[in-house]
C-alpha cells in the first residue's frame, strides 16, 4: 500500500509541468505560442518532452513502475490473506495488562463460566475466537487485509482499462459547413488518432450531415456575449443506405451510434467567397471555415487559397467579424452573433507553393512566392466584392454559414475503467478504516474465591482512535453479562465485583506523548440503575460522552450519547 | 427563463451582512480569548490553576496535573479519585471541568454565547445569500468563482458550526471564522460576478453531482486544515513546555482544546470529505467523458484534483500506520489543502484548461 501510494505521489508530481506547461497534446497552439515567447528555453523542454509530459519515456517508467510494484504485490498480498483467513487468534498473553488497552474486574461467576460468556458475546460480534487454559482470544477485521487487496487489484484493472481504450480504441475530428455531410472513414475525417490494434476497416460505418447549427448569445447585462446554447442539427444514418434520423447535438448530449459517440466540440463561421479570375472564369465558389481568435466577440481568421485562378494563383488572409465596430481605425467584433457581419481580407498574387514540398495548413498562406495587391482596406458587407488590379479578377463577399467541428470518439475501457475506479475506492475505504484488533479475556479465581476477569485489546492500526471507545463498549457488555448472573456480593462501592479500573497504555514505539484520553470522564451514570456507585468502563474515544462532572455545575445535555 | 434581479441583489446584501456578522463573531471570539471568564479566573489564581489547567495532550504537564489531582495518570484515574462523586477525569482542571476540551470551558461564558449567536445568525444570512442566488439564476449557485467560494465558505461554516456545538470546541472559532471572513470578503469584492446564466458547457445534471460533491468536500478540507494548523501551533507548544521552553498555559494555547482532540477533529474532517472528494473526481470522470468525450485528459484541473486526492490519500495512510501519526501526518495533511487551494486559486484563475469557468477576466 505504501510503495503504491508513494509511486502514486511520484506520478502526480510528475504530472505538474503538465499542468503548467502547454502540452502538445492538448493545446498545439499554445506550444508553438510558448516556443516563440521563450525561444531559448523552450528547445530544452522538449528535450526533456515538458511539452508532452503524459506521452514521455519518463512518465511511462513511473506508470510502469507502478504496474510492476503492484503486481508484484498482489501475490504476496493474496498469500497473506489466504494465511490470515486461516489462522486462528494467537494465545493471549500471560499479563493483559500491559497491552495498549487493559481492564480488570470481578465477578461471582466462575472462570469457566465468564469465559464461555465472554467467548459467546465475541463470537456474536463477528469476532474469530480462540479458547484456551483460562483465556480467550479474539480478533477481527480481516477486511482491512481484503480492501489492500483490493484497491491493488482495482488499480491493475484501472491501468489495463486505460490501456484496452488505448489499444482498441480511436479519436477523431471533423469540421462540418452547415449544408455538408461526412461518413465515418479515414480519408472524410480531418484528425484520425487510432489505438494502436484499429485498422481503418474497424471505423463504424455511419453517415452524418449538419443541417443547420444554432447558437444564442446572452445580449444584454454583464454577462453579454456569453454563450447560452449551442445546438447542431445534424441527421445521421448509422449504416450505409440506412434512413437518416435527425439529432439535436449539443454540448453535454453527444450522439450514441454504434458504440462510437459524436461530440460538438466546437463552432464558428464559414464566409462564403465567390472568385472570378482574370479569364472571367468561377474559379472559387464555397464556404471558408475562419478559426476565432477572441471569445467575447469572435473575431475570426482564415485564408482564401486559389490555385486554379488565372493568371496569377490568389490567396487572401482574411478576418471575419460577426459584428463590426470601428474603434479608432481597428475593426473589431462587438459581439458574437451575426448582427452586422463583415470581413476583412489582405489580398495576395503569385506562386501558393502548393505543389510539392511539405503538405499545407488550409489555415495557413504561404506568401513566399506572393506579393501583396494594393486594395483599399475596406470592410466587405454580404453581397460586396473587391476588384483586384492588374486584371486579376473579382473576390465577392456573398454571405457566410456556420460550422460546427464534432469529435468521433470509441473508448471501450470507459467502463472497466469506472468500475475499477470505484473498486479502488472501495478497497482504500476498507483498507483506511477497518481497524484489525484483538481481543483478549482471562479469567482466574482470586484467593478469596471470587473469579477476577481481565480483558485486554490491541489494534495494529488505528487511525480513527476509535479502539477505545469499542473496548470500552465491549468492556461495558462484559462486566454487564457477567454481573448479571447472581448471586454476589452486595453492591457497594468498592467491594469485589463492583468496580472496573481501565488502564491505558501508548503502543510503543509510536513516538508520540502518552496518547490522552481525550474524553476518559469517569463519571458516567452506573451502567445499571441497581447497582449504583459503580464506575461506569470510560469511554476514552473524544468522540465518547462529555459528560459533565458532578462538581455542581448544571449538567450539560450529552450530545455524543451512542457515538 | 430571466435572471430574478431581485433575488441576486438580495443574495449579495445577505453575503455582506454575513461577512459583517462573522466579523463580530470574530471579534466575540477574540473577545472570550482575551477577557473571557476563564482568563480573568486564571489571572486572579495564577499559581494554582497552572498546575492544574494543564491540557490532556501535553507530556510533562500531564503528569505534573495527574500528581496535582491524585495520580490520574495517563488518561484514566483509578477507581479511587473517581469515587462515589468523581471529580478525577481525566487530565482536567482542578476544579474538576471534564477533560475532553481540555482547556476549553465546560460551558460557555457571555462571550462565547454572543459569538456563537453571532456566528448562527451569520450563517443563516449566508444560507440565505446562497438559496437566493440560487432562486435568481433557477439552477444551483455554484457556477462560477464567485458562487463557488460563497458556497464552500458556508459549507465551512456550517461544518465548523456542526463540531463546535457537538464537542464544544468554542475556543477554535477565531482560527476559523477567521479566514472565512477574508474569504468572503475577497469574493463580495475582488471576483464578485453578477448574477447570470451558464455556458452550455455547464448546463447538465452533472453540474449538481459533481460541483457538489467537490464544494462539500472542500468546506470539510477547508476546516480540516484550520483545525490542523491550529493543531500545530497547540502541539508545538506542548512540546516547547515538554521541554521546558515554554509555558504550556501561555498566551491563548490555554483555552485551546488539547492538542489531540484539533487533530481528531480534523481527522474526521478529511475522513468525511475524502470519499466525497473521491466521488467528486468518479462524477467529474464521468461528466468528462458525457462532455469531451474522455474521462480523463490531464486537463490541469484534473491533474491538481489528483494529485490533492494522493495527498489526502497519503495523509489517510499515514495516520494508519504507526509512527507517522501527528505532527508528520499533519504536514501530509495541509500539503494536500496547498495542492486543493492551488488547484482553487491559481489553476482555474490563471493557466487555460477546459475547467476555466470561473467567469473572471
Amino acid at each position: 500500500m505504501r510503495t503504491a501510494l508513494v509511486l502514486l505521489f511520484l506520478l502526480a508530481i510528475a504530472s505538474v509541468p503538465g499542468s503548467v506547461l502547454p502540452q502538445r497534446g492538448i493545446d498545439p497552439l499554445a506550444v508553438q505560442q510558448y516556443y516563440t515567447a521563450h525561444p531559448a528555453l523552450a528547445p530544452w523542454l522538449a528535450r526533456l518532452s515538458l511539452f508532452d509530459v503524459f506521452g514521455s519515456p519518463w512518465f511511462a517508467a513511473i506508470y510502469l513502475l507502478l504496474f510492476t510494484s503492484l503486481a508484484g504485490c498482489v501475490f504476496p498480498r493474496t498469500f497473506r490473506l489466504v494465511g490470515a483467513a486461516r489462522q486462528q487468534p494467537p494465545h493471549a498473553p500471560r499479563h493483559l495488562s500491559r497491552l495498549p488497552l487493559a481492564s480488570q474486574y470481578r465477578t461471582a461467576m466462575s472462570p469457566p463460566q465468564a469465559l464461555t460468556v465472554a467467548s459467546e458475546m465475541l463470537s456474536r460480534k463477528r469476532f474469530r475466537v480462540a479458547t484456551g487454559e483460562g483465556w480467550v482470544s479474539a480478533e477481527k477485521g480481516y477486511l482491512r487485509e481484503v480492501g489492500n487487496l483490493l484497491f491493488h487489484l482495482a488499480l491493475l484493472a484501472l491501468l489495463a482499462a486505460v490501456a484496452m481504450g488505448g489499444m482498441f480504441g480511436y479519436k477523431a475530428d471533423r469540421l462540418l459547413v452547415e449544408g455538408q455531410s461526412f461518413a465515418n472513414t479515414v480519408t472524410e475525417l480531418d484528425t484520425f488518432s487510432p489505438g494502436r490494434a484499429v485498422s481503418a476497416a474497424d471505423l463504424q460505418p455511419f453517415t452524418i450531415s449538419l443541417n443547420k447549427f444554432s447558437a444564442t448569445y446572452i445580449r444584454s447585462g454583464s454577462l453579454r456575449g456569453q454563450p447560452a446554447s449551442f445546438n447542431a442539427y445534424i441527421h445521421y444514418a448509422p449504416t450505409v443506405g440506412a434512413p437518416f434520423r435527425a439529432y439535436d447535438l449539443r454540448v453535454n448530449h453527444p450522439l450514441s451510434v454504434d458504440g462510437v459517440r459524436v461530440f460538438l466540440i466546437g463552432h464558428g463561421y464559414a464566409p462564403v467567397f465567390k472568385v472570378t479570375d482574370g479569364a472571367g472564369q468561377v474559379v472559387f465558389n464555397q464556404p471558408v471555415p475562419f478559426i476565432a481568435v477572441e471569445q467575447a466577440g469572435l473575431t475570426s481568421e482564415g485564408v482564401i487559397k486559389v490555385p486554379d485562378a488565372q493568371p496569377q494563383q490568389l490567396g487572401f488572409a482574411g478576418v471575419f467579424l460577426p459584428t463590426v465596430y470601428d474603434s479608432g481605425g481597428v475593426l473589431q467584433s462587438a459581439f458574437p452573433a451575426p448582427l452586422d457581419p463583415a470581413v476583412s481580407l489582405v489580398s495576395y498574387a503569385g506562386n501558393l507553393n502548393m505543389n510539392g514540398g511539405p503538405p499545407q495548413s488550409v489555415y495557413r498562406l504561404d506568401t513566399a512566392g506572393m506579393h501583396r495587391l494594393p486594395v483599399a482596406p475596406r470592410p466587405l458587407a454580404p453581397g460586396q466584392s473587391i476588384t483586384l488590379p492588374h486584371g486579376y479578377g473579382k473576390l465577392t463577399f456573398t454571405g457566410y454559414r456556420q460550422w460546427a467541428s464534432l469529435a468521433i470518439t470509441y473508448d471501450p475501457g470507459t467502463l472497466p475503467a469506472l468500475f475499477a475506479g470505484l473498486a479502488a475506492l472501495a478497497g482504500l475505504l476498507l483498507s483506511f478504516f477497518v481497524r484489525r484488533r484483538r481481543v483478549f479475556v482471562r479469567a482466574h479465581p482470586d484467593p478469596d474465591g471470587v473469579t477476577s476477569v481481565e480483558v485486554g485489546a490491541l489494534a495494529r492500526s488505528d487511525a480513527a482512535g476509535g479502539l477505545e471507545a469499542e473496548f470500552a463498549s465491549l468492556l461495558d457488555q462484559f462486566s454487564a453479562a457477567h454481573q448479571g448472573i447472581p448471586p454476589g456480593p452486595p453492591a457497594a462501592p468498592k467491594s469485589p465485583g463492583q468496580t472496573a479500573s481501565v488502564t491505558t497504555r501508548e503502543p510503543s514505539g509510536s513516538g508520540e506523548p502518552p496518547e490522552p484520553s481525550a474524553s476518559g470522564e469517569r463519571s458516567g451514570p452506573p451502567v445499571s440503575a441497581s447497582t449504583p456507585g459503580r464506575v461506569r468502563a470510560p469511554s476514552l474515544s473524544m468522540g465518547g460522552s462529555t459528560r459533565p462532572d458532578a462538581t455542581g455545575d448544571q449538567p450539560i445535555p450529552n450530545p455524543t450519547e451512542g457515538d | 427563463m430571466p435572471i430574478n434581479y431581485g433575488l441576486a441583489n438580495l443574495s449579495h446584501y445577505a453575503f455582506l451582512l454575513t461577512v459583517v456578522t462573522y466579523a463580530l463573531a470574530v471579534l466575540a471570539y477574540a473577545g472570550d480569548l482575551a477577557f473571557g471568564r476563564e482568563v480573568l479566573a486564571a489571572l486572579k489564581s495564577a499559581p494554582r490553576r497552572e498546575a492544574a489547567l494543564v491540557g490532556v495532550g501535553a507530556a510533562a504537564p500531564a503528569q505534573e496535573g495527574a500528581a496535582a489531582s491524585g495520580g490520574a495518570v495517563s488518561g484514566v484515574a483509578p477507581p479511587e479519585a473517581g469515587g462515589g462523586a468523581p471529580t478525577g477525569s481525566v487530565g482536567t482542571a482542578g476544579d474538576g471541568s471534564p477533560g475532553i476540551q481540555g482547556r476549553a470551558a465546560p460551558r460557555m461564558g457571555a462571550w462565547v454565547r454572543v459569538a456563537l449567536g453571532l456566528t448562527m445568525v451569520g450563517l443563516a444570512m449566508h444560507i440565505l445569500g446562497v438559496v437566493s442566488r440560487g432562486l435568481a439564476v433557477h439552477r444551483l449557485p455554484w457556477g462560477d468563482m464567485y458562487e463557488f467560494v460563497t458556497t464552500v465558505t458556508c459549507v465551512a461554516v456550517a461544518f465548523f458550526l456542526f463540531l463546535m456545538l457537538r464537542y464544544r470546541a468554542y475556543r477554535l472559532g477565531l482560527f476559523v471564522l477567521g479566514p472565512v471572513v477574508v474569504l468572503l470578503g475577497i469574493a463580495e469584492t475582488l471576483i464578485y460576478t453578477p448574477a447570470g446564466q451558464l455556458p452550455p458547457a455547464l448546463q447538465s445534471y452533472w453540474l449538481a453531482i459533481h460541483v457538489t460533491s467537490i464544494t462539500l468536500a472542500t468546506g470539510a478540507f477547508v476546516v480540516a486544515a484550520l483545525f490542523t494548523v491550529t493543531y500545530l501551533l497547540a502541539e508545538r507548544n506542548a512540546r516547547r513546555a515538554g521541554k521546558g521552553l515554554a509555558e504550556a498555559t501561555g498566551g491563548i494555547m490555554r483555552f485551546l482544546p488539547s492538542p489531540k482532540v484539533i487533530d481528531q477533529l480534523s481527522y474526521r474532517l478529511v475522513v468525511f470529505g475524502f470519499p466525497l472528494w473521491t466521488f467528486g473526481i468518479i462524477a467529474g470522470a464521468i461528466w468528462a467523458d458525457e462532455a469531451w468525450g474522455r474521462y480523463w485528459g490531464w486537463d490541469p484541473t484534473e491533474t491538481w484534483a489528483f494529485i490533492t486526492w494522493v495527498v489526502y490519500a497519503g495523509y489517510l495512510h499515514a495516520r494508519a500506520t504507526a509512527g507517522w501519526r501527528g505532527r508528520r501526518a499533519a504536514y501530509i495533511q495541509l500539503i494536500g489543502f496547498g495542492c486543493l487551494l492551488f488547484n482553487t486559486v491559481v489553476v482555474s484563475l490563471l493557466i487555460k484548461g477546459l475547467h476555466s469557468y470561473a467567469g473572471l477576466s
